[in-house]
This record gives C-alpha cells, sequence and structure tokens, in this order.
C-alpha cells in the first residue's frame, strides 16, 4: 500500500529511476532463485528406481496416467479398473486424457513444472530423450533387470520403449539404461476396399500406387488414397519417413549425429517425389490437413480405395453406426481389407505405440504403485486379457495367442510387422525435428513449397537444430 | 453518455421518415438496401443455423454430400452425449462446463470486488497521475495472452498453481481487472458526487456515504460490469490450454476444442457442446444489451 | 490493507477539513491498491521476469542455470528469415481483416440506421458471431470450411463451381483466415459504427437538404467526418486484437499449410513449448508487448484527444 502511494507522487523522470531499480532487484531475485531450482535438473541426469519393489502401501491410492484422447485410453482404464484392482483392491487407476495436439506441451509442461498430476507418463517413443535429459522420468535398469522376463519380448520393443540412448533399428542394446516398458504396441496398416480392388492387397509401393490409381479412375467420387498429412502432432513426418524407409533411405546416421546429407540423399529425394507427385495426385482434394480422425472418415464413407492409419486407431472403422459400408461388422468386414505395408527396397514400416514411464515428481507411493502395476502388467497372462480388451500387447506369446489376433482384423497385420519396425530419432530435441518436418512435409504436399526444396530445408533446419548447443542466444527459432 | 442499441433504435435521425419519394430511384434504392442487409444478415448468421442444425443431425448425415438442409432425421443423442457420459455417468465435457462456471464465476466475483472500490476511488479522488495509473490499468489488458503466459507459468510453477482453478481464477480476475475499473469508472462518473458530499455533511463517513448513497445506484452497472467479465472469462482459451491439463481442472474451451483430434471426430457432438457453450452467454450478452459498445471495448469507448 | 480500510470506515464523524482528506487520501489509497497489486503480481511482474529472461539462454524443462547471452535474442530473432516470414503473415492478416470488417462493418451499420423498423432485432441478431467463443468459431468454420463434405463448397457445387481447398492452399488458407476473424468481428465495426451514425444530429441533414446537396456530398460532409472518430477507434482496437491473434490459428489451421499461416503468437508458442526455449521466446515476446504498446498508446492518445474533445 505504501508502494502503491508513493508511486502515486512521483514524477516521470524519478519514477523511471524507480522502475528501473524495482526491475535490476527483480533480476537479482530471480536470477537466486533460478539458480536454486536448477541444481536440481543440472547434473540432467533420471533418478533412479528401487531394483525390487517395496512395501506397497494399504491406503487408498489413485494411480494416475496421462495419455491423449482416443480409445485406447479409455480401454486403458477400463481394463486397470477391472484387471489390477483384483491383486490391489484399495487401488484406482484414472488415464488423464488431454487433446493428441496438446500432448506433448501437457506432459512436458508438469515436467517443467516438477509437479505432475500423473504418475505414470505414456511417452511417444521418441520423447524419451527428452524426459530423461531433463531427468523427468525414472531410469529402470535395475527394476527390469530383477522384475521382468526381458527374453519374452522381441527385443527392439523394448528398446524403442525403454531404451536411451536410442537403439539402432532392429536391436537392443543390452547396456544401455531402460526408463520404460511397453504399453501400447503399433505401426501403420493398409486398409483397402476388398470390394474395389479384390482381395489379394497389393505387395509393393508402386503396384500399391498403380493399383490405387486404377482404382480411382474405375471409382468416381472415391479417391485412390488416403493417409496424413497434417501438419501437426507428427502427421506428415511419419508418412514422409514411411515412404523414405520403403525407398531404402535414412533420417539421419545416429553416431555421427548428421541429418543433412543424410536425410535429403538420392533415396531420399526419390521418397519425397514418390511422396508428392506420384501419392499426392491421388488424394482427395484438401485432404492437405488430414490427420487419423480425417484418415478414418474418409475410409467409413467410402471415399478412399486405400488408406493408410494406425492400427490402434482403427478401431472405429467397424462400427456401423460411424460407417456407410455396412449396417453391421461382418457387411463392413466384406469391403474392408487390413494388410501389412506394401515393400519396395525394404520393408521397413513405423512404429508407433507408447511406452509407460514413471514420473520423477510423483509421491513415493505413487511410483512404488507404479512399478508395481508395470511390473503386473507384463505377466504373460495380463498381456492376454489387455490382448483381448483391445489393445495391442509386447510380448512374444501374447502378441502370437488367439486372444490377441481373434480380438481385431488388423492384429494379425501388427503381429507380421513387428520385425519390421523403424523409429524416428529419439533425442532431447525430437519436438522440434519433427515440427520442422511436418511443416516443411505439409508444404510441399500442399503446392506451398517445392518438393525437393523442402526436403533440403528439413535436412539443413533440423540439422542445425542438432548443432545448435553452445550458440549464443535465439535457440528455437 | 452510452449509446444502447435500443437507444440507437429509437434516438436515429430517421432521415427517410415521412420524405417525399420525389427522389429519383428513392423507392428502387430503397429495396436495393433491404436486399442487401438481407443478404448480409443471412452470411451473417448462416454459420450459426448449421451449428444449430449439425446438433440435431445423426452423424451419418453430418457427412453427406451434398450438404443437406432440410429432411434429415432429428436426433438430440448429442446434446445427451453433452452432459452423459458413455458410461452412463457424467460426461467429461459436463465436469469441463462445470469447471467453467466456477472459474468464469469465481473471477469475476473477484475482478468485481477489487475493481469497483478502485473505480470508485480514481472517479471521486484526485488521485495522482491518475490518467496515467488508468492508461497503465488498461494497457495490460492489450499484452498477447501468449506472451503473458510463458512468465506466468514459470510464476505458477514456483507457487505450485499450475493446473490449479485457483491459478486460472487469479489470471483471469487479473485480465478482467482493468475492464472492470474502466468501465465501473464511467458509471461512477454518472452518479453526482454532491450525493456523498450532501450525505459526509449530515455527519456520515465517505465510506458511508458510498455504500448508502452511491453503491444503490451503481447496482445496475455493476451487473453490466460483472456480465461482460463473466463473458471474457468463459470464453478464454489460450491461459486455459497451457495453465491446465487434467480433466478436473479443465474447462469448457480446451475441452470443446479437445473434441477433435482423436480417431473419429463427431462433429453432431461438436456442434451440441458448441450450443450448449454459446447459448448462456447469448442470453447474458441480451441482458447486458444496453452496455454493449462500453462492454466490448474494454470501457473505454462509451458514447 | 483491510485493517487500514476499517480505520477509516470506523473514524468518528469528522470535522470538516484537513483530517477529512487525509481520510480520503487513506480511503483512494485503500480502494486502489489491491487492484494495482493483482495487476502488479499478474502482469507486470511476469513481464519484468521475462524481461530478465529475455537476455539469458533459459529453458523452462532444461533446467540448469540460465546463461546471459546479452542482446543474442533479440539480435537472433530480428535477423531471422522464419520472424521475418511471421510477420510479414501477421501484417497481411491484420490489414486484410480488418480493412475488410471495417468495411462490411460499417456498411452494415449504415444500411441499418436507415432502416426505421427492425432495427433492434437486426441489430442484436448481427451482434452473434461476436459473443461466440474462439474456439467454437474456429472449430466451426473449420467443419464449415471441409473441401470434401464441407458446406460451403457443397454450396459452391450446387451452382455448378469446383471444390475450394479453404484450408490447405496457402493463400486461400490465409484468406480463410481473414474471412472468418471477419466473420466474427464485423459486427464490433457495426456496433461502434452505429453509435456514431446515430448520434449525427438531425439538424445537420435538414441544412444539408434545403440546400439540395448529393446524398453524396451530405456523406462525405456530415457522416463520415462525425463517424470517423469513432471508426477509428474501432480499428485501432481491432488491430491490436487481431496482431495478438493466435486461437483461430491454432483451431482452424494450425499454421498450415507448412507454415504460411503461422502468426507472430504462433511463433512465440512453438519456440516456447515444442522447443522451451524460454529465453528466445520472452525476448520474442517483449519485442511483441513492445508493438502492442506502441499500438496501445496511439489507441488511448487518440482515445483521449477524443473524449476531451
Amino acid at each position: 500500500m505504501r508502494h502503491s502511494q508513493r508511486m502515486d507522487r512521483l514524477s516521470a523522470p524519478r519514477r523511471k529511476v524507480q522502475l528501473a531499480t524495482a526491475a535490476m532487484l527483480l533480476m537479482a531475485t530471480t536470477v537466486a532463485a533460478c539458480g536454486d531450482g536448477g541444481d536440481d535438473g543440472a547434473t540432467a541426469s533420471a533418478p533412479k528406481a528401487p531394483a525390487t519393489i517395496p512395501e506397497l502401501t494399504k491406503d487408498p491410492l489413485t494411480l494416475s496416467f496421462i495419455w491423449f484422447d482416443w480409445p485406447p485410453a479409455k480401454a486403458l482404464e477400463d481394463f486397470a479398473n477391472a484387471e489390477y484392482t483384483k491383486d490391489r483392491p484399495n487401488v484406482t487407476v484414472k488415464v488423464n486424457t488431454v487433446p493428441n495436439a496438446n500432448w506433448h506441451d501437457a506432459m512436458f509442461t508438469q515436467f517443467a513444472a516438477r509437479k505432475t498430476d500423473f504418475d505414470i507418463a505414456i511417452l511417444d517413443s521418441q520423447h524419451i530423450g527428452e524426459a530423461v535429459t531433463n531427468g523427468n522420468i525414472l531410469d529402470i535398469t535395475d527394476f527390469v533387470k530383477n522384475n521382468i522376463e526381458v527374453d519374452a519380448y522381441n527385443p527392439y520393443l523394448l528398446a524403442a520403449y525403454g531404451q536411451f540412448p536410442q537403439a539402432e533399428t532392429g536391436q537392443r542394446d543390452e547396456n544401455a539404461s531402460l526408463y520404460g516398458l511397453p504399453l501400447l504396441g503399433d505401426t501403420w496398416t493398409m486398409i483397402y476396399r476388398k470390394d474395389l480392388i479384390g482381395d489379394k492387397p497389393p505387395q509393393t509401393w508402386d503396384e500399391m500406387i498403380s493399383v490405387a490409381e486404377k482404382c480411382q479412375a474405375d471409382n468416381p467420387g472415391v479417391s485412390g488414397l488416403a493417409f496424413h498429412q497434417a501438419n501437426g502432432s507428427d502427421a506428415a513426418a511419419v508418412t514422409y519417413n514411411t515412404v523414405n524407409g520403403v525407398y531404402g533411405g535414412n533420417l539421419w546416421d545416429p553416431k555421427t549425429r548428421k541429418i543433412d546429407g543424410v536425410l535429403n540423399d538420392a533415396a531420399g529425394h526419390e521418397a519425397m517425389d514418390v511422396l508428392v507427385n506420384k501419392m499426392k495426385p491421388l488424394t482427395a482434394k484438401g485432404s492437405g490437413n488430414w490427420f487419423i480422425d480425417e484418415v478414418n472418415a474418409a475410409v467409413a464413407q467410402g471415399k478412399a480405395c486405400i488408406a493408410f492409419n494406425w492400427i490402434a486407431a482403427s478401431g472405429g472403422l467397424l462400427d456401423p453406426k460411424e460407417s456407410t459400408l455396412g449396417s453391421t461388422r461382418e457387411q463392413i468386414l466384406d469391403k474392408l481389407g487390413f494388410a501389412t505395408l506394401p515393400s519396395q527396397k525394404t520393408d521397413l514400416v513405423p512404429l508407433g505405440g507408447m511406452g509407460m514411464h514413471v514420473s520423477a515428481y510423483s509421491a513415493e507411493a505413487n511410483q512404488v504403485e507404479a512399478l508395481n502395476f508395470m511390473k503386473w502388467f507384463q505377466q504373460a497372462d495380463v498381456q492376454k486379457k489387455w490382448a483381448a480388451a483391445g489393445g495391442v500387447p509386447s510380448r512374444t506369446d501374447a502378441l502370437s495367442s488367439p486372444e490377441f489376433l481373434n480380438a481385431g482384423p488388423f492384429n494379425q497385420v501388427y503381429a507380421d510387422s513387428v520385425p519390421r519396425m523403424r523409429d524416428m530419432w529419439n533425442v532431447p530435441e525430437y519436438a522440434r525435428l519433427v515440427d520442422i518436418e511436418n511443416t516443411n512435409v505439409n508444404a510441399a504436399l500442399n503446392g506451398a513449397k517445392n518438393p525437393k526444396a523442402a526436403l533440403d530445408d528439413i535436412a539443413k533446419e533440423q540439422q542445425s537444430v542438432l548443432d545448435s548447443s553452445g550458440r549464443k542466444g535465439g535457440g528455437g527459432l | 453518455m452510452a449509446v444502447s442499441v435500443d437507444e440507437a433504435v429509437s434516438t436515429g435521425p430517421a432521415r427517410d421518415r415521412g420524405r417525399p419519394a420525389r427522389r429519383r430511384g428513392g423507392r428502387g434504392r430503397s429495396v436495393l438496401e433491404v436486399a442487401l442487409l438481407t443478404v448480409l444478415a443471412v452470411v451473417m448468421l448462416f454459420p450459426v443455423l448449421w451449428m444449430i442444425e449439425t446438433s440435431i443431425k445423426e452423424n451419418r448425415d453430418v457427412y453427406a454430400v451434398p450438404a443437406e438442409f432440410f429432411g434429415f432425421t432429428v436426433t438430440m443423442e448429442h446434446f445427451k452425449d453433452v452432459f452423459v457420459g458413455p458410461d452412463g455417468g457424467r460426461s467429461a465435457l459436463s465436469v469441463a462446463f462445470l469447471n467453467s462456471v466456477l472459474v468464469a464465476g469465481a473471477s469475476t466475483v473477484l475482478a468485481t470486488l477489487l475493481g469497483v472500490p478502485a473505480a470508485w476511488a480514481y472517479s471521486r479522488f484526485a488521485v495522482k497521475a491518475k490518467k496515467d495509473q488508468l492508461f497503465f490499468i488498461l494497457s495490460t489488458r492489450f499484452m498477447p495472452p501468449v506472451v503473458v503466459v510463458i512468465p506466468i507459468f514459470l510464476m505458477y510453477r514456483q507457487v505450485g498453481l499450475i493446473d490449479s482453478k485457483l491459478g486460472l481464477i487469479l489470471i483471469y480476475a487479473a485480465y478482467n481487472l482493468p475492464f472492470t475499473i474502466w468501465m465501473m469508472k464511467g458509471f461512477v462518473d454518472e452518479v453526482p458526487s454532491e450525493y456523498e458530499d450532501a450525505a459526509m455533511l449530515d455527519g456520515y463517513t465517505r465510506l458511508q456515504a458510498f455504500r448508502r448513497h452511491t453503491l444503490p445506484l451503481l447496482v445496475p452497472g455493476i451487473a453490466a460490469t460483472a456480465v461482460f467479465a463473466l463473458i471474457f472469462s468463459w470464453n478464454e482459451f489460450v491461459f486455459a490450454i497451457f495453465l491446465t491439463s487434467s480433466d478436473s481442472v479443465r474447462t469448457a474451451p480446451p475441452a470443446i476444442a479437445g473434441l477433435i483430434g482423436g480417431t473419429t471426430t463427431d462433429w453432431g457432438l461438436v456442434a451440441a457442446a458448441s450450443v450448449v457453450f454459446a447459448l448462456p452467454v447469448l442470453v447474458f450478452a441480451y441482458l447486458v444489451r444496453k452496455h454493449l459498445i462500453a462492454g466490448v471495448t474494454l470501457g473505454a469507448v462509451r458514447r | 490493507m483491510t485493517d487500514d480500510a476499517g480505520q477509516v470506515a470506523a473514524t468518528p464523524p469528522p470535522a470538516p477539513g484537513r483530517s477529512r482528506r487525509l481520510s480520503d487520501r487513506g480511503l483512494a489509497v485503500a480502494f486502489i491498491s489491491p487492484a494495482l497489486l493483482l495487476l502488479l503480481a499478474m502482469s507486470v511482474f511476469p513481464l519484468l521476469w521475462a524481461l530478465y529472461l529475455s537476455f539469458t539462454d533459459y529453458s523452462a524443462t532444461r533446467g540448469g542455470r540460465a546463461y546471459f547471452v546479452g542482446f543474442g535474442n533479440y539480435t537472433a530473432i530480428l535477423t531471422s528469415a522464419q520472424v521475418h516470414q511471421r510477420a510479414l503473415t501477421t501484417l497481411i492478416y491484420v490489414v486484410g481483416a480488418v480493412t475488410l470488417q471495417t468495411v462490411l462493418g460499417f456498411t452494415i451499420a449504415y444500411l441499418i440506421s436507415r432502416r426505421t423498423r427492425g432495427r433492434g432485432l437486426l441489430t442484436t441478431l448481427f451482434l452473434v458471431p461476436m459473443m461466440l467463443s474462439p474456439v467454437v468459431v474456429g472449430l466451426f468454420w473449420r467443419f464449415m470450411l471441409d473441401a470434401q463434405f464441407g458446406v460451403v463448397n457443397s454450396m459452391l457445387g450446387s451452382i455448378g463451381l469446383g471444390q475450394v481447398e479453404w484450408l490447405t492452399r496457402q493463400r486461400t488458407a490465409l484468406i480463410s483466415l481473414i474471412v472468418v476473424d471477419t466473420w466474427q468481428w464485423t459486427p464490433f465495426i457495426m456496433l461502434i459504427a452505429l453509435a456514431g451514425l446515430t448520434a449525427v444530429p438531425k439538424y445537420l441533414y435538414e441544412a444539408a437538404s434545403i440546400d439540395r446537396a448529393s446524398e453524396w456530398f451530405r456523406f462525405r460532409t456530415i457522416t463520415l467526418p462525425l463517424v470517423w472518430p469513432l471508426l477509428l477507434i474501432a480499428v485501432l482496437f481491432r488491430a491490436i486484437e487481431a496482431f495478438r491473434l493466435f486461437d483461430l490459428v491454432y483451431i482452424l489451421t494450425n499454421g498450415g499449410p507448412g507454415v504460411s499461416t503461422e502468426t507472430l503468437s504462433f511463433h512465440v508458442y512453438k519456440v516456447a513449448f515444442l522447443g522451451f526455449n524460454t529465453g528466445t521466446a520472452s525476448a520474442y515476446g517483449i519485442l511483441m508487448v513492445l508493438v502492442v504498446i506502441v499500438l496501445s498508446q496511439i489507441y488511448l492518445r487518440y482515445l483521449n484527444r477524443l473524449k476531451e474533445g
């Protein structure tokens, strides 16, 4: 009060002095505050989880997850509350959901606050690097050694959802640290109209394009292809990366951290050319901002011959209420086929899905409960039940179980795709790398940029992000 | 004096009235004007009508090409889905609506409690550098929210206000305060200070005079101001999306935005949620139609 | 503070003169300072903090010490081609949207002011878009502008025109953004213009009518000069609002195609929340605030002159 009273009477020049003093004082306190707050993250290594699970609490406890809003999130909450509580009746499981577009921001702003309203973060596999480097999630290497049957998994699945630094495609480095365990596996499936192109799916990428071309010409009002093109999330980036992989390209050289010259080599340019000049013309007009839901809508409305989408997001296609393809699930399945992606120079498919990671900032009892949940979740019979409940398990025995294979027409596709998976870069700079790629691929797809220039821009800008540490200001532009 | 819609309607210079149609083409021109106005009105209102229509369509009809304007099956399912979750309990949207009511309500009360006395003091007393203070207050409202949210975020994480209703209430109150002060100062200026002076000659203190004589006259103004503050915080999106993340705190605008971007978009539900969300605002806006101009210019323009 | 206020209130009926003035001042301080304190805490303090951070390489998630980089962030921003592109986009958007809504808003107001019946109803109906949340507006236009099943293309199709890619072509996406903003905010200009138009004293027209002045002459010499000051206020106000546009972009185009509809606000968001380059984002924000301050100073000066005049 006295302060404002004084301000009232200050003349203009004196006020300026006053303001400057206040600002300087403020800076001093902030520097001090930041110095204090900075120590916990300065060492930038994740805190370790206990190797064995300590005693669990008997008090009522809510175990919270964070995920984005989609059907598997609801499935997980229902599944866990039905099954996990049989072992742990005092526990309630809550899966907080945020809009997909906001998913990364919502998790990492809470990590930044050093206070999370979730105990288990469901991170995209490429978020691990950022979370580990910031010390946001627990190092569970020792815990896994003592509690998880690592041999029961395809090693790359364990690596992709848990290992940092990132594993080589298809392998796991047994000496590397683990920070998470698989929750939901996923990859792209090719969705094709059996009634329009026949029962047998195209085997190569080139064949797929020509089949789509013919189908589009034969069926007015139906477009040949539908796939992700949006500039948000990782939509357009995954699309390009998939074509890039199939045509024998590489996203980067992880050892030398080189992108420029690797991504935009001859194979990379060929992939961009195929995507923009051969595939894009077969898509619907105005599909340049399509992501998961728009592709699903196009398929459900019978407007696409061949579509590509994440398996975990395809369940809605079989819902007669949302579809014009048939009034029962069977009728729809007469028209829709699900297949693994065609191959070309390689048979790589994109790795999707997410792992579970324990927040470094939740209460100890909750962290312990989270570890217990993860151990429980990775048991053979639980994985099978998860499969039956609509989830995609990761254990090899669960993947080959009838519970999984009969749960959905696309599950065989997933099982067949597991050995073919490739992930993107898993580095702390992931969010920026994917944004650069998204916006440029999206620009190329929508004629806002020449495809060659777009790919070269991606390589150049991504390289500068990887190289930018130690620059004096302006990071992140 | 504030010009209200009603006044604008009744006191305008009725230039056409009684003017003989001696000018060539006077009538033709008038017809043309009416036609133009009708077209403009249709264009402006069509999206709203289309939103209402979509909210009562079945999802299959929503995607129909060409678009169906009439003759679709009417359903109230989407409105049910706004309030009732798939499992029969309360839907996440209805929780968000309640959060919106609470956050918008509490922040409005706070802004009013702080703003009205300040407005009165600015109106009545010779405060030093009054004009500068008032302009400073108003200019805080012009800051880009995306910019303000960065330091607010850092500040909130120090004090644990991230993802809390209190955090939203405080920032909305601060956001509405400049408006409340400016708008209320206008209302206080219209109440002659002589009433208070007279009361003070009778032995009342300044504060008692304010309470007994000025405050009752200000009630309609306070109500109008509060309604505008309510509308602002009801509609606010930027702070809400960056400062909250859990279902139990999230307000309606980010919740509605979250309806798209899943695996399927239920446009009928989006439309129904939008209609439900917009209704209170339209009702409120109708209630304060007399003060619209002051209301939408942060109280800066009053005429 | 409340204690002080209470004391002031409890002061016995005063002898007129000096002590009453003192209690007035006490009251003023007690009544004004809570409001100012809230503003200091929620507006000024955060901005000063951002000002400090803008000279560092601080990151909100990476933790660690913040190092001073001098004006490094500022020079990087001011020389960045990325930023120049966003500035140009924002400029086109602001000029396009504000011009369009001023012309339309004034036209509607002028037409309404010439009606004798139904003005109240018309005005109220026209105001609806302005009251909606930007989220609702953005989502709904996204739905209506969908190239495949959107109602806009459907109507164009029924009069024999082809599909337009409203949101996915560089030019049309920016135009769509301008159109949607215009749809929402034309009523604002209309409302203020209408207030100006209806305040024009009748006798001026009557005098002009005796002089047999032409309609256009009357409009130019009487109507416009009298409405112009209010209209300019409305325009300035809209320009400030449009300059900080974020939510509509976030929902309607997400900045696409490519980055062609990314406004400055949207870019700040990406810097701040994708890479968590808090220092850079703060500098970026401070520069935007400077622009807003200049704009709002013009606005407030002008408003002041108008009030005095």
